[in-house]
């Protein structure tokens, strides 16, 4: 049921393009990481990333809220424009700019408190509550959005860290929409998951399609294929296709891609 | 001699590794599957000869010397000893081995010469047995280890018992000396109770230790009360600590998080370096340059400070404590895992939010063992208050009056000719039990505290 509406769903894909890079360059030092990728990200699309190890398909990711700001080496040339909004334009701050694309790492981090305060540290900062009961309400939203309200609402107050993996990340997600992003962009999200719980997890991408436009690297083209509208392929630093995901997995363009997702190379 | 002991015992416990070695060498080249490998082999001969033959010299070397003694003195001629006391018999022995070091005072009797061409002779023999004794032990062993080289004979775990005893052995030197150290704390605190009653010492508020010096002498009986000398040593404390930990925190904040990578490679070995300014040079700092700036400072706003204050103490001790303090909190932040500043980035969090909701609550632990690592510094520390805070003992907390502290105090009793049965003397001991007390008591209470609040990741 749940595959023939994503089916159903993916040739309703919306148009409005929400994330424009063009010519994107990221060295690290000397080594380049990205080699002039252009990609238009759509609204309420969920767009996966996908390639061998080290190809840039992170780097590219961080780079669309300046996370790669953070690491002294890198340095990112070329024009990636949110809302028609430059992002690496000196006037744009990061801090606001983080504020409305949310990110989930690889390896669930929850901060050291208690899963109220990871959920409500993001509106806290962001000023989003006036009052204890907005701030209880948002927590539970989040919460009931990222499908993990019914196992943490008895426990509220017990540290995040003492959750399971699987929870943790869920967690993470909740602490992500919980700040009202528009972009969420997702780290290889499901990678230190078990089954069950990336099957939570992308049951939660695909419901969190409708408000957002969601990023997601994997290495799974599996889990691809499984959530995604469009997909990217990249390879040494290049974006080598990027198309529909169906498309890119029944007919590949480009032998580079078919030979990674026949498993001949990556 | 015990020189030449020792280097015959390491002769023959090498002697005994080649044997072994080339034994088990051996054993393999003709086809034997071995249990250990032969360097092992070598290692268990020469561990098994050391570490038993060592420890039977030093307990030779105990035992020598007061043996030596009694066999001397008993073989003196009948009656010399008689009507002697202990200190007598002493004095007649000091003067036996003086003389057998060749320095002879006026005209020694000849049974007093006869002594020392005796004891001398003893030592030599003794000598001589102990270097036979440990030729015939280390060799018997040699033989026992060399005979034991086979190829099922298990040489590796013999030398891992061997070696993690001597772990041991060493990791437990630390804790009988802590425990020495109470004990011989304890006893003379003892001793020090018998003769000032107890409430006097804890509840008293005035500490004068002059004791009259002849029992004709009239002199003030002399307070032992330690509120306030505890007080002077709290007041410079609390102002090391007031300067300290807020520089301190903000400056490992600053080096950790905010400044650019050149910056903090230069900043932060100088901030070491001040760990590595002697006490003493600090002092010379707090009574030349802090206390006549504070003095006439306070003169130019009509305060009266005293020469000697708390305050320029405590603040050069403060500046002491800052690398203590930032090394600290440095590392503690530094450990703080990247993915939990990434998470808080990644949220919108400014830097400054970052350090404070998220990393600084994870490295609480390492910062407050550091902050108490200053504070126990700051109440121990000697040297600074011997030099720039002052000797009279007065019950106040205005860090612009001249204090004293326990560890002042301590010095100054044990400082020239003392004796030690009387309570002026005594009383440095009862202080120092206390301030052993009372570095204890803070560092179990701030361990509870971090435990309770810290927000531990992973």
């Amino acid at each position: 049921m749940m595959n023939d509406m994503r089916k159903i769903e993916r040739d309703t894909v919306a148009s409005e393009i929400k994330i424009q890079a063009r010519g994107v360059q990221v060295f690290y030092g000397d080594t380049h990481a990205i080699k002039d990728v252009s990609v238009d990200i759509l609204d309420k699309t969920v767009t996966a990333f996908i390639g061998p190890s080290g190809c840039g398909k992170s780097t590219f990711l961080r780079c669309l809220n300046r996370m790669n700001d953070t690491i002294d080496i890198a340095r990112v040339e070329g024009d990636i424009h949110i809302d028609g909004d430059d992002v690496y334009d000196p006037s744009i701050d990061p801090v606001q700019l983080r504020a409305k694309v949310g990110m989930v790492f690889q390896k669930p981090n929850p901060f050291p408190k208690s899963i109220y305060d990871n959920i409500a540290y993001g509106p806290r900062i962001h000023g989003l509550a006036r009052t204890k009961a907005e701030l209880d309400e948002i927590v539970e939203r989040s919460l009931r959005r990222a499908a993990i309200w019914d196992e943490v609402k008895d426990r509220l107050h017990e540290p995040g860290t003492g959750l399971s993996g699987g929870q943790q990340q869920r967690l993470c997600i909740a602490r992500a929409v919980a700040t009202e992003p528009e972009v969420l962009l997702m780290d290889e999200p499901c990678s230190a998951l078990d089954p069950i719980a990336t099957a939570q997890v992308e049951d939660l991408i695909d419901e969190l399609r409708r408000n957002y436009s969601v990023v997601i690297v994997t290495h799974s083209m599996q889990q691809a294929a499984r959530v995604s509208q469009k997909t990217a392929f990249f390879h040494l630093g290049n974006l080598v296709e990027y198309r529909e995901t169906g498309q890119i997995f029944t007919n590949p363009e480009d032998p580079r891609t078919e030979s990674y997702i026949t498993g001949r190379i990556g | 001699m015990t020189a030449i002991v020792l280097l015959a015992l390491l002769c023959v416990s090498i002697l005994g590794y080649f044997l072994n070695r080339q034994a088990a060498t051996k054993l393999r080249a003709n086809g034997t599957r071995l249990h250990s490998v032969p360097g092992y082999h070598g290692l268990y001969s020469l561990l098994s000869t050391i570490v038993p033959v060592v420890v039977l010299i030093v307990l030779w070397l105990i035992f020598q010397g007061p043996l030596i003694d009694r066999f001397t003195m008993s073989g003196l001629p009948a009656g010399s000893l008689d009507e002697l006391d202990t200190g007598g018999r002493q004095l007649i022995l000091a003067e036996i081995k003086s003389i057998s070091r060749g320095r002879i005072f006026g005209n020694p009797e000849v049974w007093k010469v006869d002594a020392a061409d005796r004891y001398v002779w003893m030592h030599a023999v003794a000598g001589w047995m102990l270097f036979g004794i440990v030729i015939v032990a280390s060799l018997g062993i040699v033989g026992l280890a060399r005979s034991r080289v086979a190829a099922d004979f298990r040489a590796r775990h013999g030398v891992e018992r061997i070696t993690s005893g001597l772990m041991l052995f060493c990791s437990t030197i630390a804790i009988f000396t802590t425990l020495g150290i109470i004990a011989a704390l304890l006893f003379e605190s003892i001793r020090f109770f018998e003769r000032v009653p107890i409430t006097e010492f804890f509840f008293g508020l005035n500490w004068e230790p002059q004791i009259p010096l002849r029992e004709d002498q009239i002199a003030a009986e002399g307070a032992f009360g330690w509120i306030p000398v505890f007080l002077g040593t709290l007041v410079i404390t609390v102002v090391a600590l007031f300067l300290a930990v807020p520089v301190g925190l903000l400056s490992a904040i600053y080096l950790n998080e905010f400044a650019p990578s050149r910056l903090r490679a230069v900043a932060k070995p100088v901030l070491e370096v001040l760990a590595g300014v002697p006490t003493v040079v600090y002092g010379f700092f707090a009574i030349l340059v802090v206390a006549p700036a504070i003095r006439s400072f306070g003169a130019s706003l009509g305060i009266p400070v005293s020469p000697n204050t708390a305050l320029a103490a405590g603040s050069v001790m403060g500046i002491m404590l800052i690398p203590f303090i930032s090394s600290f909190t440095d590392d503690a932040l530094s450990a703080v895992p990247k993915s939990l500043r990434d998470g808080a980035l990644a949220l919108g969090a400014t830097r400054a939010e970052t350090v404070l909701n998220v990393l600084f609550p994870a490295a609480i632990p390492g910062i407050v063992g550091g902050i108490l690592l200053a504070i126990s510094r700051a109440i121990g520390e000697t040297m600074i208050v011997v030099m720039a805070a002052g000797l009279i003992a007065s019950l106040t907390i205005n860090p612009l009056d001249s204090v004293t502290t326990v560890t002042v105090q301590i010095v100054t009793l044990l400082i020239g000719d003392t004796s030690f049965d009387n309570p002026k003397t005594l009383a440095a001991f009862a202080l120092g039990m206390m301030l052993f007390i009372v570095t204890l008591v803070i560092n179990v209470f701030a361990l509870r505290i971090v435990r309770k609040y810290r927000e531990a990741y992973e």
